[in-house]
């Protein structure tokens, strides 16, 4: 079930980006909603789940709006999975706050680690401020908790209508 | 416990997936006609792989060099030999050189000498030490007679005493036994040189002049020649050189004349067949 969900997040998250590539070709890089989905995972399911969450993301990230080298979001989102599983499983990541704060400094994470391995690729990457990740950063995490907090709603009505049925 | 087991797989996963991108990733970026990957396990290996080449190398090199020095040593015994059979070629070769110079000598001598002569080989020497004495390898067989008078190039030797078929024994004239009938070259004094008694020394080698007269003209270095008188040896051959003359106690002189054969080194002689009555004939010999 976790798989299905999983991939259902992912279908979504590849819709939302190829949208927004649409609707805001230039700004698309701000909102990166693959990353929220592979942070939930991890945030959920501990280092497996989250490592082939990102896994995944990343290829399609690759696949879709990569350049003409594949994997280097692959590798990022998995090391990014794999470092945000272990910390759930290390603190207790629940409040909106806490998560909003692994949001951004996964997303901080993602774009640093992203540049340095396409560096070491020498791999012509997309120009990186400071001033793009704090925005990126801001906007996942806001997003994203906000993401978390819908679904968790539903997930909590649904035990409820389970309970009560 | 499953925690634990948990942890352990999401490692080796993270592992494998790292791995895995790398290799992929560095598939597809090209440098230089080489991957990123290629490159990277280069750079990796490389030090690695100069070490090992280096180590193998030096375990060569020495190997090589113990090659090298068992093939040096086997060298320097091959060469050694070869020194030690070229150093006995050429010590034969000056061996012969100097048997040529004086073999060259009694030929001149030879040439020079009227005088039927038989070149002959000393092969043995001083058969006793009380005895001045050698064997030549020429005897009755190729016309030696008994009493022929021996030479050499630089000056009278002895005279046949013993002859047999093939081989003949001399009398060196430093013999105490041995007399030479002389004259002093220069004021024609004649005497009997004989050689001193006992056995051989250095102090011995010299011959012993008798029968001057203390009043005989003889200085220091006057050269001694046979007389012929005493029908053994030919006239005129050189004997020796006076070495010291005194006036002696009694009627005659006492002196003492070196020879001037050399008899350390005597190897060839030569065996006087006919010898001449008179003294007129060997003046070459000087």
């Amino acid at each position: 079930m976790r798989v299905f969900w999983t991939a259902a997040a992912l279908l979504g998250a590849l819709l939302l980006q190829t949208a927004l590539t649409q609707i805001a070709p230039g700004h698309a890089r701000i909102l990166d909603p693959f990353l929220i989905v592979l942070v939930y995972c991890a945030l959920i399911g501990g280092e497996m789940q989250g490592m082939l969450a990102g896994g995944a993301a990343g290829w399609i990230q690759d696949i879709h709006f990569g350049g003409s080298v594949l994997g280097l979001s692959g590798l990022t989102k998995i090391l990014i999975g794999f470092a945000v599983g272990a910390a759930s499983t290390r603190f207790h990541l629940v409040e909106a706050a806490a998560r909003a704060l692994v949001l951004f400094v996964a997303t901080a994470a993602d774009v640093l680690i992203y540049t340095q391995l396409a560096s070491v690729f020498d791999v012509t990457s997309y120009d990186v401020t400071p001033a793009g990740i704090l925005v990126r950063a801001i906007v996942n995490a806001v997003v994203g908790v906000a993401a978390y907090e819908l679904v968790e709603r539903r997930s909590r009505f649904r035990v409820g209508v389970r309970r009560r049925a | 416990m499953a925690s634990v087991i948990e942890t352990r797989k999401s490692r080796l996963l993270l592992v494998g997936l790292v791995l895995a991108h790398l290799v992929a990733i560095s598939k597809q970026v090209e440098r230089g006609g080489q991957s990123l990957l290629g490159q990277g396990l280069f750079a990796f290996v490389a030090p690695i792989q100069a070490a090992i080449t280096g180590t193998i190398r030096g375990i060569g090199g020495g190997w090589s060099g113990y090659v090298d020095l068992r093939r040096v040593y086997e060298q320097n015994r091959a060469l050694q030999e070869r020194v030690r059979v070229l150093e006995k070629q050429l010590q034969d070769r000056q061996e012969q050189a100097q048997e040529a110079e004086r073999l060259r000598e009694m030929l001149q001598l030879r040439k020079e000498l009227p005088l039927d002569i038989l070149a002959a080989e000393v092969i043995v020497r001083e058969g006793v030490p009380w005895s001045r004495t050698i064997t030549v390898d020429k005897g009755a067989g190729e016309g030696v007679r008994l009493n022929a008078a021996v030479i050499s190039a630089t000056g009278v030797v002895g005279r046949v005493i013993a002859v047999g078929p093939h081989a003949s024994r001399v009398q060196l004239i430093l013999d105490g036994q041995a007399g030479v009938g002389v004259r002093i070259e220069r004021s024609r004094v004649t005497g009997i040189l004989v050689g001193q008694p006992g056995t051989p020394t250095a102090a011995t080698t010299d011959l012993v002049l008798k029968y001057v007269p203390s009043l005989a003209d003889v200085v220091v270095g006057d050269v001694v020649v046979t007389s012929g008188l005493d029908h053994l040896y030919p006239a005129g051959l050189v004997v020796g050189r006076v070495r010291s003359a005194a006036r002696g106690t009694g009627l005659f002189k006492e002196i003492l004349v070196t020879p001037s054969a050399q008899f350390n080194t005597l190897e060839e002689v030569m065996v006087v067949r006919t010898p001449l009555p008179d003294d007129t004939t060997t003046q070459g010999v000087r």
